[in-house]
């Protein structure tokens, strides 16, 4: 007896506990939403907390992963309906033949470059074995490291070789601990505790890089889905929508909602949600700005000629085609 | 006449084996021309040769294999020098030895990779991170095989060798190292696998930094600007390295020595 209960201990171990009954909803409207780590997300936080989409007949089923490129694999192998992750890796992915276009943006948050080391002043004082982390090749943060790169140093890839992939946490760690990295481009909260640090400072932010503010992540969705579940597909807009508004309505209850999450004071998630240049907005910013940038620099093979190739018609629409010349939400695009 | 059918039958089995991998290559290539699947996650074999033969041109691929060969044999001569020092302790005293044993139980268990996030607060990351993990990925089974290789020698071979005036060194060189020596061959085997391994896998976990990643940087960068015939290309990459080193090194030593001996059948 006592070796059967081993026998068959042993085996669920070695199956990762496989044989747990499994509960699982078979409703149609399922929705599985890919999200990220960070305060970025916390519209999708407040959305799971306040149940808004099951507001709209949503069953949603939440996934976290690590950095957008995961985002993107999610979403290509099926795992998941509808994600989120900054433009570069979309574009990527769009280049290579994702068939997925934009269904909404997704927040504006500062980013910036951090530095432990008080020497460093611009990009010019990187030496080769300063290492800076970014969350991963291709991402938002990596291409704006190019981009800043090409400006002040002449090439894209004048730092890819100092360059090491660590998601934000780790790399806030490292930064912190001064173990093995100079510098960090990150996101808030990351961003914000880093820059609380004595002698910690900013090297450049994502404003002069860019010119102007853009969509930190949008949400993608891939044109099969739009095409066939249209109804599911406004309802996950819309829900989007209802948990931004709601977080810029009550930005105190959401600090106190979201400060768990974060392992912050609701003081110190309020001080986050209330920092210059946080805006939680699905409004469309600089989605066509990165694919020039990333073509030329070879990071794609072309860039989208007009923002019907990489946008939904809900996107389009916000956007507008202003007869006689770009209007200025227009402009704002690139 | 023996050595000359043993020959035959080697060669007929490489054939055999050669055979099937062209044929599983095949059918691969004609899997992908079905389009059942989306190009994007199962490319043609023949655009992940076109994208290898390109990379390994562009001479990124051969600067990432060099790398990686130049930090395991970092990472894994280490730990040889190592095992090779602790197992020489647990000979000479069974206390240490019973310690070795300790160590060995608790620590083997543990994946390289698990240690990971440990070895980067104490070294932070880099190459020499990379290191730790290939050293402690390798060690365990590189000791657990000298140690076990060394404790089978039978006893009258070592009374023999006595008999025969071998002392010291000399009864380490002629008796107990020989005696040993499949144990030994087996634990750099496992060592070199699990030395990939974790090289491989410390790179996908926080990459390295560009200029000094080797193979598993490589396969990562690819991964996410999603060239995933490039993937597939620094994956052909590793298992032929492996292939080579098993048939160039590993097999010609045995056949040298273990079989010559005549310690194993095949």
């Amino acid at each position: 007896m006592r070796n059967a209960v081993l026998v068959l201990l042993c085996l669920w171990l070695v199956t990762g506990g496989a044989f747990i009954p499994q509960v699982q909803g078979a409703r149609a409207e399922e929705l599985k939403i890919a999200g990220q780590f960070g305060l970025v997300y916390a519209p999708l936080m407040v959305a799971k907390a306040r149940g808004i989409f099951e507001r709209y007949g949503l069953k949603p089923v939440w996934k976290e992963y690590g950095s957008g490129g995961a985002v993107r694999e999610a979403l290509i192998s099926g795992e998941v309906d509808v994600g989120f992750m900054g433009i570069p890796p979309f574009l990527i992915g769009w280049d290579k033949g994702c068939d997925w276009k934009i269904a909404c943006g997704f927040v504006i948050v500062p980013i910036g470059l951090v530095t432990n080391d008080p020497n460093i002043k611009s990009l010019k004082d990187f030496k080769p074995e300063d290492k800076i982390a970014v969350p991963s090749p291709g991402s938002i943060q990596h291409i704006l490291l190019a981009m800043a790169a090409e400006k002040e140093l002449g090439s894209p890839t004048a730092l890819d070789n100092n360059i090491v992939a660590m998601a934000h946490p780790d790399g806030a760690a490292a930064l912190i601990s001064k173990k093995g990295i100079k510098a960090h481009f990150t996101t808030p909260p990351y961003l914000f505790e880093e820059l609380s640090q004595p002698g910690f400072h900013l090297i450049i932010d994502e404003v002069t890089i860019f010119g102007h503010p853009f969509n930190f992540n949008v949400g993608v969705a891939s044109q099969r889905f739009y095409d066939r579940r249209p109804a599911v597909y406004s309802s996950f807009v819309n829900a989007i929508g209802e948990a931004m508004a709601w977080i810029n309505n009550n930005k105190e209850a959401a600090a106190k909602l979201l400060a768990p999450e974060f392992g912050l004071t609701p003081a110190k998630t309020l001080e986050y949600l209330n920092w210059e240049g946080m805006n939680y907005t699905t409004a469309p910013y600089g989605l066509m700005g990165f694919g020039e940038f990333m073509a030329q620099a070879g990071y794609i093979k072309r860039a989208p000629a007009s923002l019907e190739e990489i946008a939904f018609d809900n996107v389009l629409a916000i956007v507008g085609s202003r007869a006689g010349g770009p209007s200025e939400i227009e402009q704002i695009q690139y | 006449m023996v050595k000359e059918k043993e020959g035959i039958i080697h060669r007929k089995k490489t054939l055999n084996q050669v055979l099937f991998i062209l044929g599983a290559l095949i059918g691969w290539e004609l899997l992908a021309w079905t389009g059942w699947f989306p190009p994007l996650l199962f490319p043609k074999m023949s655009q992940v040769f076109i994208h290898l033969w390109t990379e390994l041109s562009g001479g990124e691929l051969l600067q990432r294999v060099v790398f990686s060969l130049y930090i395991i044999g970092w990472g894994l001569g280490l730990a040889v020098v190592t095992a090779a020092l602790v197992t020489t302790g647990a000979m000479l005293s069974p206390l240490f030895s019973d310690w070795v044993q300790a160590l060995m139980a608790v620590l083997h268990p543990l994946p390289g990779i698990a240690v990971l996030p440990i070895i980067i607060l104490w070294l932070g990351t880099g190459s020499r991170s990379i290191v730790a993990v290939i050293w402690f990925s390798s060690i365990w089974p590189l000791i657990a095989n000298l140690h076990t290789g060394l404790r089978s020698v039978p006893t009258t071979q070592i009374e023999v060798g006595r008999n025969l005036g071998l002392k010291g060194i000399a009864l380490v060189r002629s008796i107990l190292l020989p005696g040993a020596f499949p144990y030994i061959l087996t634990g750099l085997r496992v060592g070199w696998a699990r030395a990939w391994q974790a090289s491989v896998a410390a790179e996908m976990v926080f990459g390295a930094s560009g200029g000094e990643g080797g193979l598993g940087w490589f396969i990562y960068k690819k991964r996410f600007f999603m060239e995933i015939p490039s993937v597939f290309g620094g994956m052909i990459i590793i298992i032929l390295i492996g292939l080579l080193v098993e048939r160039l090194c590993f097999e010609a030593v045995e056949v040298r020595t273990v079989r010559r001996w005549g310690m194993t059948s095949e």
